[in-house]
């Protein structure tokens, strides 16, 4: 195999500036032009979690769940909400190439930018999906205190697990469609295997080990542990989390490096 | 590399797609035992090409011929297959001036994301709005949705920012294709503009009004290759004689480039003749000359029309005859036919290469039984460079005006 090489010189300093650019244009690009042709608007981002709160709090008189001391709806929402970002923003990662190959056809550019800008326009999703869970907190007088300070951290951590798969997730699905395809039947596995609608005790003894290794189990029950219990989040499930996005890292970033060079040529 | 030197393209190669895809099949051929497979999925062989600061360069080729590949490599979207590619500073493709617009905002909010796409920043976006606006002359629909914008609108926004794009090396691909005359004449002023101030063009364009505005060398690229390298106007010569050469070449196997067909003719031969009724493929301006075609037809035919037109390489239509208009009332035809249309004394073309196409219509029921583009061709010599598609007879005059 003969080698082969693409050298530029002279532009290193205009990348940096051209990367973030670039994710600003494309963040205001999408939150300007999605609602423009709607009747909703904005209140979208809040409909996706609300819904399942409603079907959530159905299943569980059906089924008895119990959610201890805690009312059941803020229980679950305060799960949906880190959740739906995760879900969409993992989502919207595996098409981010194929919405914008205009670009990715023209211009090269790190490739990271357009994954990036879709967990970041998630960002503002989760943030209005927030201000409901807020004054769900206030209409239950759910106390709150210091342990808020943990909310960055969290939010820091299922950012980069969502960035993490939704890099897997573009770097096959640009040449393979069947993952994209297959995202929302593995979303929605993946959402009954988080203890969102159930408690974390609630599942049997000889299953617990297995099911901790999922990284969203630490990230989900560690919002709830800093919004209703107001204690900092349990530090082993904590730990599991980070490591699962420490190697959710080192598969994708560099199967997403690799096969992303040759993006423009399958576009 | 020298100073001067801002692309050097040393063997490149390129192929699309994983470089481990055609591993796996040339394994898994071998593996079923079958000889090595495709080697011909190259859209780039083995291209070398130096270009200095400041030179202006046209690429000229056919479609697939790679020339848009050629300018993504050099744009590093996506890499060489082979081989190594350099380039000193920084380079822009006005390729697709119009990558990542959306339809639902309005001239003005996408100038800023084409900005930030094209590597302005967002101060220098701002600080040349009102140059912007006024260079794509789009008036109040600047402030309308650019779903509502017609082709030609569209280009001239991509273009405007384009322009205010500071690059050392600058590649254009035909993005004069839309936009109206006026406008084309403004993008090339200020592709010019640009030259002078010392940037280096890649330009891809059949135009060789444009090409000869712009470049000062060129290359033909055919099937991958850079086949010529030379002056502009020499190497388009070079490429029509190659474009003309394939269609005779094709034409062995009644494979005519778009052929549309009844399959009740058959077309046996077609040639240019001259006066002695001798075989041409060259003819001289202004010497008279025919062309001949013979065919057969499988049914009985009522009041048929036969059409012959010439074509130049630009794909202009030159003439465009219709059988009966040219006073010829046919009889019917039920068997194997031969039709010459003569061009007498005076019918001067100019010098290139042409392309003739042939019809058969019935004109009782309007049904055409054969329309073939690209039947065969003729090259045209005459005196002199010049171009255009005709050159009747003519002479200049001067004086000192008063």
């Amino acid at each position: 195999m003969l080698s082969s090489a693409y050298v530029r010189s002279n532009e290193r300093h205009e990348s940096a500036r051209q990367f973030f650019g670039l994710i600003r244009a494309l963040v205001v690009r999408e939150l300007t032009s999605r609602y423009r042709r709607s009747m909703l608007g904005p209140a979208w981002a809040v409909l996706q979690p609300l819904f399942y709160m409603v079907i959530f709090t159905f299943i569980r008189q059906v089924l008895g769940i119990s959610s201890g001391k805690t009312p059941y709806v803020i229980f679950t929402y305060s799960a949906l909400v880190p959740w739906t970002f995760f879900a969409n923003a993992v989502t919207r990662c595996g098409v981010s190439f194929y919405v914008n190959r205009g670009i990715v056809q023209k211009m090269s550019m790190p490739r990271e930018v357009f994954p990036l800008a879709e967990v970041v326009t998630s960002l503002f999703d989760f943030l209005i999906a927030s201000v409901i869970l807020a004054g769900m907190m206030i209409w239950f007088r759910v106390p709150v205190g210091l342990s808020l300070l943990w909310l960055p951290v969290l939010v820091f951590i299922v950012s980069a697990l969502a960035m993490g798969i939704g890099l897997g997730v573009a770097a096959i699905g640009t040449y393979k469609r069947d993952i994209v395809f297959g995202m929302p039947f593995l979303m929605q596995f993946w959402l009954l295997a988080t203890p969102i609608m159930y408690t974390l005790e609630k599942v049997p003894e000889k299953w617990q080990f297995v099911y901790r290794l999922n990284p969203m189990v630490g990230i989900v029950e560690g919002f709830r542990s800093v919004l209703i219990d107001g204690t900092a989040p349990d530090g082993g499930l904590l730990m599991i989390s980070f490591a699962g996005v420490a190697v959710v890292w080192a598969v994708t970033w560099p199967l997403f490096r690799y096969v992303g060079q040759y993006f423009a040529d399958v576009l | 590399m020298s100073e001067d030197v801002v692309i050097r393209i040393e063997g490149m190669w390129k192929r699309y797609g994983l470089p481990i895809v055609p591993a796996l099949r040339r394994g898994w051929r071998a593996l079923r035992g079958r000889g090595p497979g495709d080697e011909d999925a190259w859209v780039l062989r083995d291209v070398n090409l130096e270009v200095r600061r400041g030179e202006t360069l046209g690429i000229i080729g056919r479609n697939g011929a790679g020339k848009s590949t050629m300018l993504k490599v050099l744009a590093g979207v996506t890499p060489p297959t082979r081989g190594r590619v350099e380039v000193r500073g920084r380079i822009f493709p006005m390729i697709e001036l119009n990558a990542g617009v959306h339809p639902e905002l309005t001239g003005r909010e996408n100038v800023h994301l084409l900005g930030a796409v094209m590597g302005l920043g967002r101060r220098e976006v701002r600080a040349k709005l009102p140059a912007i606006e006024n260079f794509c002359e789009l008036g109040e629909w600047f402030d309308k949705p650019v779903r509502m914008y017609s082709s030609g609108m569209l280009a001239r926004l991509g273009f405007a920012v384009a322009i205010n794009v500071d690059s050392d090396i600058i590649m254009v691909d035909e993005v004069f294709a839309v936009g109206d005359l006026s406008f084309q004449n403004k993008c090339l002023a200020s592709l010019k503009d640009l030259w002078e101030a010392g940037k280096t063009i890649l330009f891809v364009s059949h135009s060789l009004d444009a090409l000869q505005y712009l470049t000062r060398r060129g290359i033909v690229l055919d099937e991958g290759v850079v086949v010529a390298d030379g002056a502009p106007a020499e190497m388009l010569n070079r490429y029509e004689e190659r474009v003309f050469r394939s269609i005779r070449e094709s034409k062995g196997s009644q494979g005519f480039r778009r052929r549309v067909t009844t399959g009740q003719v058959s077309i046996e031969s077609a040639r240019v003749v001259d006066m002695a009724g001798q075989t041409r493929e060259q003819i001289a301006a202004g010497e008279p000359f025919g062309i001949e075609v013979v065919f057969r037809v499988a049914r009985r035919l009522e009041q048929p029309l036969v059409t012959l037109s010439i074509t130049n390489a630009a794909g202009v239509i030159c003439t465009w005859n219709l059988s009966v208009e040219d006073g010829l009332e046919l009889p019917s035809f039920s068997g194997r036919e031969c039709v010459r249309l003569w061009f007498d004394e005076g019918m001067r073309f100019a010098n290139g290469y042409y392309e003739i196409n042939f019809g058969l219509r019935s004109a009782a029921n309007f049904e055409t039984l054969d329309r073939v583009t690209g039947l065969t061709g003729f090259q045209v010599v005459g005196p002199g460079r010049a171009r255009g598609i005709l050159s009747p007879p003519c002479h200049w005059e001067w004086r000192q005006a008063k």
